[in-house]
């Protein structure tokens, strides 16, 4: 008892006198789509590294575009990729850094009490159900699809976000690219105007909606369906293949990007992505940082941050298949880390960290 | 003066005039006069302070007006009063191909010709959510509190349970709005949705006229469906139910006191010339007539501002159906569900827009319940 006593106020003592030894602190602030796992990175790499505090606010993408924009933080976070009005406003192309962290995906969520196997869908039926065309799940289209599951004459509610979210751009983006209709009647956006349906703020009131009502079908992030056991279907990918979201297959959509991600601005839409095992509703999660690093004060801090960044795209990638999110595939990771390694500190080369 | 401050001897400390007048004892003259001297600085502190505070109050409301009407500029600007009236809700822009009049594509050195549509925002569809949803809680709270106001005023003083069932009216209007909204929730809206919702259906769904109460025509691209409306319990009929529990409270307290102070001449007249129970009653309710009312506004007003519960059950959707069971939205809930994430500027001031509207709306219900009450309560009192 004494002995664990003692020991506790020595380890206080030695937590406070390091934090006194003045190591470095780095705050980072935006999406909250991989917040959680982003939160696991900091925890795992502050175990390796007990100099280095991070500290990651989950703000909502638009703000951690607004706090790097300001030089409030060390590192943005976003679920979109900077708009070319967002680069201009931090100096262009040649003062900024983006490069993906890991990827995610957004799946089509149900409760359909009875069906226990993963439903199938295509993009196109996707659309009839949002568009009102298909208004009862043993409809001719759904059952062509799913043979083997016998679909009640329940109605559909299909349920979407009130909130912008990259979640409803990811899964609009993907709609518009099955059908020229869609994308000039709803259109593409973090938030667009859904001609019917239930609304629901952010994922978990989706996921409420859907868990609550018989016949609900709603797009919600994998990682947030998993951890609630909401059921959610395969969707057919460009090679016509049935692919359920899972790190491998989204991970593999990722994959189909790589020639794109050139330089140090790298972006890519990965919905709809070509390749027989893509799943075809994956996005990347992008890090932001400033070029030539001019919001960070010391080489130091420079140097922990960039080890840090450099972290998460090697050995931290296996913590993101444990959290439900998808690593980037090693020639994603070679593009991002490319990318990463452009920094300077100011203008001058950045010292490994100790 | 009201008569408990009559009733309270002055303190001596607190009031030196008064201690040295009543006393008739002249205190020793330089104590006196520094004691007159602290007290006047005194009132006059807290004159000023009491100035000040109720200065603060008014100046808190101008400059949320301020505030708000420069901050929902942009939108007042490109929309006007045609805000009030439009129903086009759309924070996307949309990039489509232009089509002629027969719907065909137009196309120009063999490609189609597109246009972009702007953001466009119509707050009419929350105006609808708004009015509609008070409307309905007030037809199905009024009754009520009406109801229980006479029973409070005229039946529980004999049973003695006055006190006990004004206080748990009361009590009711203290609830957190959230609590109500996760009840109805998690309550309300399954047992609509399980019971209520498939027995309406199967009553009125076969009656000829009641098909818009359980269909829905939904237009895409000029291709007009009709569909069943799926009866979920979160709909415009559940926020409404939710809304007239939430104001219940307000409007049976403020009745309670408006038939209260109708005289007792009043009623033992009506007796008197022969009026049963029930007709006297009625005729307390004539008497009080526009202090009711007021009670009436002022549920209004808090049926038009509230914003979780209804949030939570009323379906979220931006659109104007005729049914009741289709999901809605209210000026509040809009701004609850769309406020955090609207980061672009037009759809931001819109959103104030729609709080201005809101703002004013509530201001104008206010200031006639007070009248209508505070006028009622006074020439009641005289």
């Amino acid at each position: 008892m004494n002995h664990r006593l003692i020991s506790g106020f020595a380890s206080v003592a030695i937590g406070a006198a390091s934090a006194l030894a003045g190591d470095v602190r780095l705050s980072g602030a935006g999406a909250t789509f991989p917040a959680p796992l982003y939160t696991r990175w900091v925890s795992e790499y502050e175990k390796g590294h007990p100099s280095v505090q991070i500290d990651y606010r989950s703000i909502g993408s638009g703000g951690g575009v607004k706090a790097i924009a300001d030089k409030t933080v060390a590192f943005g976070a976003t679920d979109a990729p900077l708009t070319e009005k967002e680069i201009a406003a931090m100096g262009g192309t040649d003062s900024v850094v983006q490069f993906p962290a890991a990827l995610g995906a957004v799946v089509p969520a149900y409760n359909l009490p009875g069906v226990d196997k993963p439903l199938q869908f295509t993009g196109a039926v996707l659309v009839d159900i949002y568009l009102g065309r298909i208004s009862t799940w043993d409809d001719a289209q759904l059952q062509k699809l799913n043979p083997d599951v016998k679909l009640p004459k329940t109605p559909i509610t299909p349920v979407f976000r009130t909130d912008g979210s990259g979640t409803t751009h990811v899964f609009t983006s993907y709609l518009g690219t099955q059908s020229a209709e869609f994308k000039g009647e709803v259109g593409v956006g973090k938030q667009v105007k859904w001609p019917l349906g239930q609304g629901g703020k952010g994922n978990e009131g989706v996921a409420a909606v859907i868990q609550q009502t018989a016949g609900a079908i709603g797009y919600i992030e994998h990682n947030y369906a998993i951890a609630n056991k909401i059921a959610f279907g395969a969707v057919q990918n460009k090679a016509g293949k049935f692919v359920l979201a899972t790190p491998e297959s989204v991970s593999a959509a990722g994959d189909t990007s790589s020639a794109e991600l050139k330089g140090n601005v790298l972006r890519a839409d990965v919905w709809n992505a070509p390749g027989d095992g893509a799943y075809p509703i994956s996005a990347f999660t992008y890090i932001v940082l400033y070029k030539q690093l001019e919001n960070i004060k010391t080489p130091a801090d420079a140097s922990a941050l960039l080890g840090y960044q450099r972290w998460t795209l090697g050995p931290g990638q296996k913590f993101a298949a444990e959290m439900h999110y998808a690593p980037l595939s090693e020639k994603v990771q070679a593009a991002a880390l490319a990318a990463l390694n452009s920094v300077t500190h100011q203008g001058k080369a950045i010292p490994a960290q100790p | 003066m009201t008569p408990s401050s009559v009733a309270t001897p002055p303190a001596p400390e607190a009031n030196a005039s008064g201690w040295s007048r009543e006393s008739g004892q002249a205190p020793p003259e330089s104590s006196a006069g520094a004691t007159l001297r602290r007290a006047k600085l005194g009132d006059a502190l807290l004159g000023w302070a009491c100035r000040l505070s109720a200065a603060l109050i008014a100046l808190m409301l101008i400059s949320l007006i301020v505030v708000l009407v420069h901050s929902a500029w942009p939108a007042i600007r490109q929309f006007g009063p045609g805000f009030l009236v439009s129903s086009e809700w759309r924070a996307n822009e949309i990039e489509r191909p232009v089509r002629d009049a027969a719907g065909k594509l137009i196309l120009r050195d063999g490609e189609t010709v597109m246009e972009t549509l702007p953001p466009a925002f119509g707050a009419l569809p929350v105006i609808w959510g708004t009015a509609v949803s008070s409307a309905i809680a007030l037809l199905i709270a009024v009754p009520i509190s009406l109801s229980a106001a006479i029973f409070l005023v005229r039946v529980a003083p004999k049973l003695k349970i006055a006190g006990a069932a004004s206080f748990l009216i009361e009590f009711l209007a203290a609830v957190p709005s959230l609590a109500f909204g996760v009840w109805a929730l998690f309550v309300l809206a399954p047992i609509f949705q399980t019971y209520v919702g498939p027995f309406l259906y199967r009553i009125f769904e076969p009656i000829p006229g009641l098909r818009w109460m359980f269909y829905e025509s939904v237009t895409v691209a000029g291709r007009t469906i009709e569909r069943p409306i799926p009866l979920t319990g979160r709909d415009l009929f559940t926020g409404s139910l939710i809304l007239a529990i939430m104001i219940l409270p307000i409007v049976t307290s403020v009745s309670r006191d408006v038939l209260r102070a109708v005289p007792r001449t009043q009623i033992e007249g009506t007796l008197a010339l022969g009026a049963t129970w029930w007709q006297s009653c009625i005729a307390m309710l004539r008497y009080g007539r526009s202090g009711l009312m007021g009670a009436i506004m002022l549920g209004l007003a808090r049926a038009a501002g509230e914003t979780m519960a209804v949030t939570m059950v009323i379906g979220n959707n931006n659109q104007i159906s005729p049914s009741p069971f289709a999901p809605a939205q209210t000026m509040a809930s809009v701004l609850a569900n769309e406020f955090g994430e609207a980061s672009e500027g037009l759809h931001r001031a819109a959103l104030l827009y729609v709080a201005l509207i809101l703002l004013t709306m509530s201001l104008i219900f206010n200031v006639i319940a007070r009248r209508l009450v505070i006028g009622r309560l006074a020439s009641v009192s005289h």
